[in-house]
């Protein structure tokens, strides 16, 4: 199963190569010095409390809504929304 | 206090001139300006809401303080029925399904939208060049750049084309372009104005915030747009910030600075010169001024390019042509997706999606992702120290004046290093806020999380001072 994925791959662009201005900014932290391990995920505290979770109720899409996401899809046909052919590996 | 909310809102009511000449003189200047500062005018929704607020003065009505008021999106926003292109190839006939909550805000206080405003593509920038609209040009000098990402917003507000404009802060996105354009820019507390409805760049440090030409303008329209929205789970209940709580500054005892950020060798001399002076005023005001150690620019830097890279590759995955985004058709699905993300993207977003795609792939993100996140928790750390001994941070917005148009695209990482000095802010997800003033490119105020009051507060003590 093990299979190494290309940048390109894993970016879906067409070759795509690392840049050297963004593998400089990598090496500064690579190179940085960690002066405290520990504070790791203390300030990890963005979590939401069960009470303000909202309601799991479908919420239907208004009309207009609706009509402006079709006319974004990309291709229609005979009223259908037309997606790529999909190729099994 | 000087505000151009308010005095339009006197003119209105006096009928001085009619919202609709106000809309329509604003709209012909949009429309006709050299600037590149326009994506798409929203002529015809701003001509009938400015139609209703005539009928209402008209009739006698009171209005409300933005009734009528005409202002600007960065667009990355959604506004319902409108183009939201995010001034993107992708994008480029993408229209909103929905308005985002921030903007739904200012339309139901009855502000009106005039113009989707240039920026650099996806938020990727820091020039306002990365766009297919023509790079935006400095407001006050049109050789430079206005900086970015929010250019068009700054140079709108700048030259009065609209009386404030919305623009989004990853890294310094509204701070720097206001600095570069001479108008107050806030990036707020991240979670204070709701992001739903702001096409996402990096998810942990992206704020919606004003930009305007006087602190009462970033006020008012703060207020209007914060406070909880069940459609974005990172936002919290904050009070709103009276006009008198931000009149003085009793609060206001010990000020603080960077030392680093002033000694460095990357900063101009004049900004230097300036920021020192401008330093001995607030302490001739009896003010303590303390010195204080931070983290070096490039660890800064590369701290944020690291997180703002990955999320970024995460949040544009789903860009690829499929459910929506100018799709080109390839032989197969895979194609498909990869000739739609090469053709449409440009080659500053490509270069943030592979490096965000480098440090999340197994074996990189151990050594640079985690590092990452470790080191932002040092940097808020630090932050929390600091506010224990000042009440405020002061520091220069850009280490630099603004460059020419065309030199930031050839030399990425030039234009990354630009922005040493606000990344840190985003970092700790601090409440910040350029003031056109102190430095060539203005000072940044920041106070601790959720002190957004007392941002405002100094805002108006150093605008009086300098």
């Amino acid at each position: 199963m093990s299979k190494i994925m290309t940048v390109d791959i894993l970016s879906s662009i067409k070759g795509a190569q690392p840049s050297e201005a963004v593998n400089k900014l990598f090496d500064v932290i690579k190179n940085a010095n960690l002066n405290n391990s520990n504070a790791f995920n203390k300030n990890h505290n963005n979590a939401v409390s069960l009470n303000d979770l909202r309601e799991d109720v479908v919420i239907n899409s208004s009309a207009i809504e609706k009509e402006i996401i079709i006319e974004n899809f990309p291709k229609e046909k005979n009223d259908y929304l037309v997606v790529s052919k999909v190729i099994e590996e | 206090m000087e505000s151009q909310i308010h005095k339009i809102h006197q003119q209105l009511m006096a009928k001085e001139f009619t919202c609709t000449k106000l809309v329509q003189d604003r709209l012909d200047l949009l429309k006709s300006n050299t600037y590149n500062s326009v994506n798409s005018l929203l002529d015809k929704i701003a001509l009938e809401l400015a139609t209703k607020v005539d009928a209402k003065i008209e009739s006698g009505q009171e209005i409300g303080l933005l009734e009528g008021i005409p202002f600007g999106i960065k667009d990355v926003y959604m506004v319902q029925g409108t183009y939201t292109t995010a001034s993107s190839d992708l994008l480029k006939n993408y229209k909103s399904a929905y308005t985002a909550t921030a903007i739904q805000k200012l339309l139901d206080a009855g502000a009106i939208p005039l113009v989707k405003e240039n920026c650099d593509s996806f938020g990727h920038g820091s020039s306002s060049e990365n766009t297919i609209f023509g790079a935006v040009k400095n407001a006050i000098n049109s050789d430079l750049v206005s900086g970015g990402s929010s250019g068009g917003s700054a140079v709108n507000v700048a030259k009065d084309y609209t009386v404030f404009s919305i623009g989004g802060d990853t890294g310094g996105s509204i701070r720097q372009p206001a600095g570069y354009n001479k108008v107050f820019g806030l990036k707020p507390t991240y979670g204070k104005i709701s992001r739903f409805g702001l096409m996402a760049y990096a998810s942990s440090t992206d704020c919606v915030g004003p930009i305007a030409k006087s602190i009462e303008d970033i006020r008012i329209v703060l207020n209007v747009m914060s406070g909880k929205d069940i459609k974005d789970l990172t936002t919290y209940q904050s009070e709103k910030i009276s006009e008198e709580s931000i009149l003085n500054i009793d609060e206001i005892k010990t000020i603080g600075y960077f030392k680093n950020f002033i000694e460095s060798d990357a900063i101009d001399a004049q900004v230097k010169a300036d920021f020192l002076a401008s330093i001995e005023k607030i302490k001739g005001k009896g003010i303590e001024v303390k010195e204080l150690d931070f983290f070096e620019s490039d660890t800064l830097v590369s701290t944020y390019y690291t997180l703002a890279m990955a999320e970024t590759a995460s949040n544009l995955s789903r860009l690829d042509g499929t459910n929506y985004g100018a799709r080109i058709e390839g032989d197969n699905l895979k194609n498909t997706y990869s000739i739609t993300r090469s053709e449409n993207f440009s080659d500053e977003s490509k270069r943030r999606i592979v490096g965000g795609n480098q440090v999340l792939s197994q074996g990189f993100s151990d050594e640079i992702y985690l590092k990452g996140l470790n080191l932002r928790d040092q940097i808020s750390n630090n932050f929390e120290k600091d506010f224990k001994e000042v009440d405020i941070i002061l520091s220069p917005v850009t280490p630099n004046t603004p460059p020419k148009i065309g030199e930031s695209l050839n030399n990425p990482l030039a234009m990354y290093l630009s922005d040493a000095y606000t990344v840190g802010f985003s970092l700790g997800k601090l409440p910040t806020l350029t003031i056109p003033k102190g430095t060539g490119t203005g000072l940044q105020i920041s106070a601790a999380k959720n002190n957004d009051a007392l941002v405002l507060q100094f805002a108006n003590f150093l605008n009086d001072l300098i």
